[in-house]
């Protein structure tokens, strides 16, 4: 059977089975080794790509239900020298990573839940994690780097209806 | 700006924009079309002998290009007693044990070839526990132990105990006879923790030039190298291990395990071959921490004096011996730690059992003996009406103190660092009104860890642009010191700035040995050997600067990119200028730089079956914990956390703070609800992520740190190993708390709900230990 979405703006054609979980098809197929297969079983979040916009874990999205969908991947967040997104930025800028394999998955997760909540608190934040593990950090300064992000984008006044402009 | 001023800095990590970019390629990033696949045949019982092991009918399966099994590679490898084969010979020893090994074009045609091969085994009687184990007439689980070849002597052995260490320091019967004491005994036990990197063990293998050439996610290239070469029964020189970015360690990956098995079918092939474990095969062969029972008895005085200890520490190994018989040696460093004791002797067995392998994971058997040790010390407390805090300032190891093998602890640093907790606690303020009506308990425990030094070598290259090139095999596995600290400490050393310093990873073939990335050892080792490098580099640098400017090199000075003269700022030149000089007229600037243990001496008599008779640098830790405790659900909730970590020098004090905030975290799930089982029939229950529960956000609090510099430390510029030890005492401090809490013993670790609600009913029974002998000498080997 035959598949077409976009990825990263691209259009994609999978021949293959439709039940072929996303994320092998992004690795193997893409070589986009930037959605990590982990868990494999939706627990970690380190997978997580955007469907429609929609965070979902990859791993457990069969290709075929994405047939005529937009997929974003991590590397479509910054593709060549485009600039990070801001919320990569905040990460970075908090020394946050530490081994480095969750952070796709929290990067598209919260990206999105950012967008979507710009006035979250610090308890709003955690609870929108609770789909990503890390084994590194500790979480916290995770954390710190979104709220920190959210408060300087609600400070410059930047957000315009969920979007940065 | 002196060399210190310039190496401390709160730089941020080179390795976060690709991190978070998802484009930095793990080994399991590097999979690519043309390569083999190969999965391996486990077994599913837990012990039994090969009868018979045919894979003709395999090879000739779709796609199968080689098959191997243990005949393939015989040698056998291990940690001071080699006694693990590659793939199993002849017998198996545990559920999950690696058998045969197919690589064919894909994996699909490689698994589903593994139906093919011909297995037939009797099964055997298994060995479970440590009590079945160290019964007069168990079952051997190496029937010929006697056999293998020792590679470091010094350790009791006999039958199913593959390792004893013992450590003896003045006259225990005498202490325990003295009329002014009391005795006072406790019992624990503890399970098993997994790790959990997110990248699972994983490597290709390809032959080159007549030599294997190995990729892989490991802490320690230089021992896959060299069990490679044992199992293979090649010159370890013949294989060459790279290390591309680790997707967390922990310590798991301070071992060989699946390594030289890529490297077999490339040459069998004469193709590159990948292997890597599904997340359901790492976690049911995870080398995890081990389970461990110990008895610890100490006879103290009314005024609080401890005038004798003893202890018996049973420590499992699996079916192979691995780290766990090195562990054995920190029994004495750890359980023997904290406290000024009289006399005190203690032993620690390594015991096999039919179980997947142990192994080594962040702060080692330091983690269950500082809780055993700091929930004893809380039971004395209670029995003999002390106060704990003063009964930890009373006692706590000081200037001049003698450890368990008699070596002479320098400086007062617990002491202090107890003080500083109180002000931390003081400008933080507690949390017990956030426990709301629950049980509420705060603890405040020690440890004592070490930094696991031994040999690093280091080359730096000067180049013509005025970058330097750092060659080490050391390997970033997240906790920074490729990045931040390894940098800093060669730009401070070069007058550089660090984004002039670039660093290579680990190549076996481009640097010298290393013991690996593990032990806190990174920055100091390595770092001692950078250093070194840096001064022949310096040393020529000057010399060649100082014949162009006619000055002298002791009046020369390296700053900003420059050789000045001393005192004049924008004097002298450029070091590129410098760099081109001296490559047209004495040859490129490189140095090479060394560094290994400096072998503390214990006492004469003392350590018997160490790997380490005395610590070359101690590290100290101080933890408090508030808990609240849920009486209806026996939920433990941590509500405030504080560290006063001992880590010599802070080079980025930043970075170090986000050790701390992981490695309390990693503690907290150990503490609280990581637990792992074994089946009726000897698996790891806990084979995936939702069987196994690790901490998740909302579990966590921010860690309160407090970093204590000035302790003394042979490390350079006085550092300290600060990623490894954050781990050390957070069981202790949660199980003191929430004894505190319950006002009951806490005796085994994890506190699940579960087990917090048996507590509180007294419905948990106390470890009993009928294999641990009630006279210390009966447990030893003599």
């Amino acid at each position: 059977m035959t598949v077409t979405f976009q990825l990263n703006g691209e259009d994609c054609r999978f021949d293959g089975d439709p039940m072929t979980p996303l994320v092998d098809i992004l690795r193997h197929e893409r070589f986009l080794t930037g959605t990590k297969a982990v868990c494999r079983e939706g627990f970690c979040g380190a997978c997580t790509v955007h469907v429609d916009d929609e965070a979902v874990p990859s791993c457990l999205k069969p290709v075929g239900l994405v047939q005529g969908c937009a997929v974003t991947t991590i590397e479509g967040m910054s593709s060549g020298n485009q600039a990070l997104h801001p919320l990569q930025v905040s990460f970075e800028a908090a020394d946050a990573v530490q081994c480095g394999m969750c952070f796709p998955g929290m990067v598209m997760s919260l990206s999105a839940f950012v967008r979507d909540n710009p006035h979250a608190s610090r308890p709003e934040i955690k609870a929108a994690m609770v789909g990503n593990i890390c084994r590194c950090t500790g979480y916290e300064r995770i954390v710190d780097a979104v709220a920190e992000y959210l408060d300087q984008a609600r400070k410059a006044g930047q957000l315009v209806g969920g979007i940065h402009v | 700006m002196s060399e210190l001023s310039a190496t401390v800095m709160n730089l941020p990590r080179r390795d976060a924009q690709d991190k978070l970019r998802g484009r930095t390629k793990y080994t399991n990033d590097r999979i690519r079309p043309d390569m083999l696949h190969a999965v391996l045949l486990r077994s599913t019982i837990p012990a039994g002998r090969i009868r018979k092991l045919d894979v003709s009918a395999a090879l000739r399966c779709p796609g199968v290009r080689a098959v191997a099994t243990g005949a393939d590679a015989p040698g056998l490898y291990g940690i001071g007693i080699a006694d693990h084969p590659l793939l199993a010979i002849d017998t198996i020893r545990y559920h999950g044990e690696p058998i045969a090994v197919i690589a064919a074009e894909t994996e699909k045609q490689a698994r589903a070839a593994l139906a093919a091969i011909v297995l037939e085994v009797e099964p055997l009687a298994p060995v479970f526990t440590m009590a079945e184990a160290l019964q007069p007439a168990a079952r051997l689980v190496h029937e010929g132990w006697r056999g293998y070849e020792v590679i470091t002597e010094g350790g009791a052995r006999a039958g199913n105990i593959v390792w004893e260490a013992k450590s003896s320091r003045g006259d225990v019967d005498a202490a325990f006879a003295r009329p002014d004491i009391r005795v006072v005994e406790s019992s624990f036990t503890v399970g098993r923790q997994s790790h959990v990197p997110f990248e699972p063990r994983v490597a290709i293998g390809s032959w080159e030039d007549g030599r294997a050439h190995v990729q892989t996610s490991t802490q320690v290239p230089w021992t896959v190298r060299n069990v490679t070469g044992r199992v293979m029964q090649l010159l370890p020189g013949r294989v060459r291990v790279t290390v591309p970015p680790v997707g967390g360690g922990f310590g798991l990956k301070f071992d060989a395990s699946i390594e030289p098995i890529t490297a077999l079918l490339a040459r069998m092939t004469g193709r590159t071959v990948v292997l890597e474990n599904t997340r359901q095969e790492e976690m049911a062969t995870c080398l995890c921490r081990e389970n461990a029972e110990i008895r610890i008895r100490s006879a103290v005085t009314a005024e609080g004096y401890i005038a004798g200890r003893e202890a018996v520490v049973l420590m499992d190994c699996g079916a192979y011996g691995g780290e766990q018989v090195f562990l054995t040696t920190m029994t004495a460093h750890t359980l023997g730690g904290n406290y000024r004791v009289g006399a005190t002797r203690l032993v620690s067995r390594a015991v096999y059992t039919n179980t997947p392998p142990n192994g080594a994971f962040r702060a080692c058997n330091g983690v269950y003996n500082t809780f055993a040790l700091e929930r004893h010390t809380d039971e004395i407390c209670d029995a003999l009406g002390f106060d704990p805090m003063e009964f930890r300032k009373k006692n706590v190891l000081g200037d001049g103190d003698l450890g368990a093998t008699g070596q002479v602890f320098e400086a007062d640093v617990l002491g202090p660092m107890l003080d500083r907790m109180e002000a931390l606690r003081a400008s933080t303020g507690t949390s017990e009104a956030k426990a709301d009506g629950r049980l509420y308990g705060i603890a405040t425990t020690v440890g004592t860890w070490f930094v696991f030094v031994g040999p690093s070598a280091a080359t730096v290259n000067l180049n013509a642009d005025g970058s330097a090139t750092l060659v080490t095999s050391g390997v970033e596995i997240g906790s920074g010191t490729m990045v931040q600290s390894l940098p800093q400490m060669v730009a401070g050393q070069l007058g550089l700035a660090p984004d002039q310093v670039i660093v290579r990873e680990a190549d076996t073939d481009a640097a010298g040995l290393d013991v690996g990335v593990g032990g806190g050892r990174t920055t100091v080792s390595i770092g001692a050997a950078s250093i070194a490098a840096c001064a022949e580099v310096r040393e020529k640098l000057l010399r060649t600067a100082g014949e162009m400017l006619q000055t002298r090199p002791e009046d020369l000075v390296l700053r900003d990119g420059r050789v000045e003269i001393t005192g004049r700022p924008g004097s002298g030149m450029s070091i590129p200028t410098v760099v081109a000089h001296a490559q047209a007229t004495t040859g490129p600037i490189i140095g090479s730089g060394a560094f290994t243990a400096r072998n503390t001496p214990a006492m004469s008599g003392c350590a018997m079956g160490h790997f380490i008779d005395a610590l070359d640098i101690p590290v100290f830790v101080v933890h408090e914990a508030e808990v609240a405790v849920d009486p209806d659900t026996g939920h433990v909730e941590v509500l405030a956390y504080r560290v006063v970590q001992d880590v010599g020098r802070a080079l980025n004090p930043r970075a170090i703070l986000g050790q701390i905030q992981g490695g309390v975290v990693q503690g907290l799930g150990y503490a609280l609800h990581e637990e792992v089982t074994l089946t009726a029939d000897g698996r790891i229950a806990q084979d995936d992520f939702e069987t196994y529960r690790l901490p998740l956000v909302q579990d966590v609090v921010p860690v309160a740190a407090d970093l204590y510099e000035g302790a003394p430390s042979m490390g350079p510029l006085g550092t300290k190993g600060a990623g490894e030890v954050p781990i050390l005492a957070v069981g202790a401090a949660i199980g003191c708390a929430v004894a505190r809490a319950i006002g009951k013993p806490v005796q085994r670790l994890p506190l699940t709900p579960p087990r917090v609600l048996r507590l509180l009913h007294e419905r948990e029974p106390p470890p009993e230990f009928p294999h641990i002998a009630p006279g210390w000498a009966a447990n030893t080997l003599g």
